[in-house]
């Protein structure tokens, strides 16, 4: 009776859940269109603050991808077995963030239609020019491993029929099964283009911390720390996300399941705990040299008017309770662990943000901000509404993206489906 | 001696291939670079804050000669309080973008939209531009600005909005929503229109022109006895016999733009 009360919450809160996403994609859909039609006039940015909510929301997204991917090769190249089945939901992952950071610079542009300009008009000085290199061959490197390693599987399921049998022929480009020698081939394959995405993730994420690392002019940003910074937030970030999916949507035998989430939580809280070093050792340079424009940028963030961000959400969610969850006996259930491994992921969001927002606020030049009387000259940002919706609609076609490939593809080593429907 | 230069031009013509090789996706990218060492002008300004009134008409007559939208500024005034009773002190000060030799702005440019002439003005290709604001976060002196798509007067019949703003030679005719130089990052280009076929300015920029106080004097700062188009002194002189210095020198961006102090 009790578990079928259970079992029936868990259903409500799980259709209450699925709505609230949909009805945020269509929002967000709604409010992208708004945006296309009336240009960046429905932001809130400035002229010196140019980049907001979806510069913050693009790294985030940009970290979560490198950091999924980069925990992905520890499998394929680097051969830790025990990692293998969060292997192809970490491809997702890293898919999926990817494409919705592009998304997100895409509305940001003032002309976004001309983003191939980016490629037509290379300029090699330029670290944005590189990153659209590396952002292209970045996606194709994780398509290709993907389509090698579930390649099998689709076209097993395609013999298997079914509505989608078109579709999974379609995804394998075959109607065989591919056999022992192919498979050999694409295991070699995917670990080579494993080694290859190695250099790329790391180009991919520690040159888009080195866009803004070049940037002499925000001095915040102008340090060699800065690109590492990006890198080892995102394989936190990265590994918390893929801690959270895994405990969530894993299938699995409990014993099995809590084995691989455990690996992946204490593996995020290891990337936490240098995040933290990296973090400390650039606030305590900072305010120990008493530079005052380099100060301006930490005060504003540890004490300004968003302070709590810092506190709460980059140090209590990114910091403080995953690493408590992870040494308490709470260690013991999948179910806390994921929720040690969502902590993070929200945490590293707040981090994003007080990367792009607080060392923009600073002018330029002292006077700026007075000197032209005008809303895009004021001081300070908050993102207006029309960001907000555009934001969340990208975080909810992202989650629903990930739960149709969840519900299509075959994530699973085949061997533990059955037996985990039940449980599940 | 023949075959050492041969040998030379054979690692020459090696170097250039190779760099030939590395450019080949877009070689005419690198172009304003190369253009910058083959200086034949160098347009600059020197402003002698001591005959500043702060009147602002600097400010004003950029406004009027770019006809730049609200929310957009090329030169701008800036104005600071310092110190606390009774020692304090007005600081304040005409900036115009400093076209800046080695400019952060064209460096960062994805698409090379603004790029450096040869006569190192730094300028911006609308068409070519993405929007994405990258120059404005790397401008270390705030001179840049989004068109964001602001206008004075709503009412596209009015005859303000029928006459079309004069920087690029009006390339880009009258503002419409969504088209450049709306969506756009915009700045001074010292008046760049005003220049004749061979380069050479029919008249000083707007800002130049308009200071009643003669603070503002342009001219080629390439040329040893280049002379201030608007009032004629000497500007090397000027910046001999004066103290100068330029903004956040440190950063090593050069600007074309020198201040004699008060």
């Amino acid at each position: 009776m009790s578990s079928h009360r259970q079992a029936s919450v868990g259903f409500v809160l799980r259709v209450v859940g699925l709505g609230l996403v949909v009805a945020l994609a269509a929002i967000g859909a709604g409010a992208v269109v708004v945006r296309m039609r009336d240009g960046l006039m429905v932001t809130q940015l400035t002229q010196h603050v140019p980049w907001g909510l979806w510069i913050g929301l693009y790294i985030y997204f940009i970290g979560l991808s490198a950091g999924a991917f980069l925990l992905s090769t520890l499998i394929y190249v680097f051969g830790v077995r025990r990692l293998e089945a969060a292997g192809p939901t970490a491809l997702i992952q890293a898919l999926g963030c990817m494409l919705i950071a592009l998304f997100l610079i895409f509305v940001d542009l003032g002309h976004p239609w001309r983003f191939l300009n980016v490629f037509l008009y290379w300029n090699p000085s330029s670290v944005l020019a590189w990153e659209c290199l590396f952002y292209t061959g970045y996606v194709i490197i994780i398509l290709g491993e993907l389509f090698l390693l579930l390649r099998v599987p689709l076209a097993v399921r395609a013999q298997e029929g079914g509505p989608l049998a078109g579709l999974f022929r379609l995804l394998a480009l075959t109607r065989e099964v591919p056999d022992a020698a192919w498979r050999a081939k694409a295991a070699r394959w995917v670990r080579i283009l494993g080694l290859i995405g190695i250099p790329v993730a790391i180009g991919v994420h520690g040159g888009t911390g080195a866009i803004f690392a070049v940037a002499k002019a925000r001095p915040n940003w102008f340090s060699g720390l800065f690109p590492i910074i990006f890198l080892v937030s995102a394989l936190a970030s990265g590994g918390g996300l893929l801690t959270l999916l895994t405990a969530a949507f894993h299938r699995a035998p409990p014993e099995k399941k809590y084995g691989l989430v455990r690996q992946l939580a204490f593996l995020t809280v290891g990337f936490i705990a240098l995040d933290a070093l990296l973090l400390g050792s650039e606030v305590l340079v900072t305010e120990y040299g008493e530079i005052v424009h380099e100060e301006i940028g930490w005060q504003l963030v540890m004490f300004g008017p968003f302070w709590w961000v810092f506190w709460f959400v980059q140090l209590g969610c990114g910091l403080i309770v995953p690493v408590l969850l992870v040494a308490l006996p709470t260690r013991r259930s999948t179910a806390w662990l994921g929720v040690a491994g969502a902590s993070v992921a929200v945490g590293i969001l707040g981090t994003r943000l007080n990367i792009v927002i607080p060392p923009l606020i600073q002018p330029a030049l002292e006077g700026l901000t007075t000197a032209y009387h005008h809303p895009r000259f004021a001081w300070g940002y908050f993102p207006s509404t029309n960001e907000w919706l555009v934001g969340l609609g990208a975080i909810a076609w992202g989650i629903l993206a990930f739960l149709a490939a969840r519900a299509i593809l075959p994530l699973e080593p085949t061997e533990d489906r059955p037996a985990a429907e039940p449980s599940a | 001696m023949e075959d050492s230069s041969s040998r030379r031009n054979f690692l020459l013509g090696g170097a250039a291939g190779v760099g030939a090789v590395a450019l080949a996706t877009e070689g005419c990218m690198l172009q304003p670079y190369r253009q910058r060492d083959a200086v034949s002008h160098r347009w600059g300004m020197v402003i002698d804050l001591k005959r500043c009134i702060a009147c602002r008409a600097c400010g004003m007559a950029c406004k009027m000669e770019n006809k730049t939208p609200p929310g957009v500024a090329y030169g701008v005034f800036l104005e600071q309080d310092i110190g606390q009773y009774p020692h304090v002190q007005k600081r304040a000060f005409f900036r115009p973008c400093f076209q800046c030799a080695k400019s952060s702005c064209a460096k960062v440019c994805p698409t090379g939209a603004t790029y450096h002439r040869p006569d190192g003005i730094v300028a911006v290709d609308y068409e070519r531009c993405i929007g994405c604001r990258y120059c404005i976060a790397a401008c270390p002196y705030g001179a840049r600005s989004f068109d964001y798509g602001y206008d004075y007067i709503e009412d596209a019949e009015n005859p303000y909005n029928a006459i079309p703003s004069a920087e690029y030679g009006a390339a880009y005719g009258l503002r419409q929503k969504g088209k450049s130089p709306i969506g756009n990052v915009r700045k001074c280009t010292f008046c760049l229109h005003l220049q004749d076929e061979e380069g050479q300015y029919r008249e000083a920029p707007a800002c130049a022109r308009t200071c009643m106080g003669r603070a503002i004097h342009f001219g080629d700062l390439a040329d040893p006895e280049g002379k201030c188009l608007v009032h004629g002194e000497s500007l090397q002189e000027l910046l001999c016999r004066r103290g100068h210095y330029r903004l956040k020198e440190e950063l090593g961006n050069e600007p074309a733009v020198y201040y004699l102090p008060w």
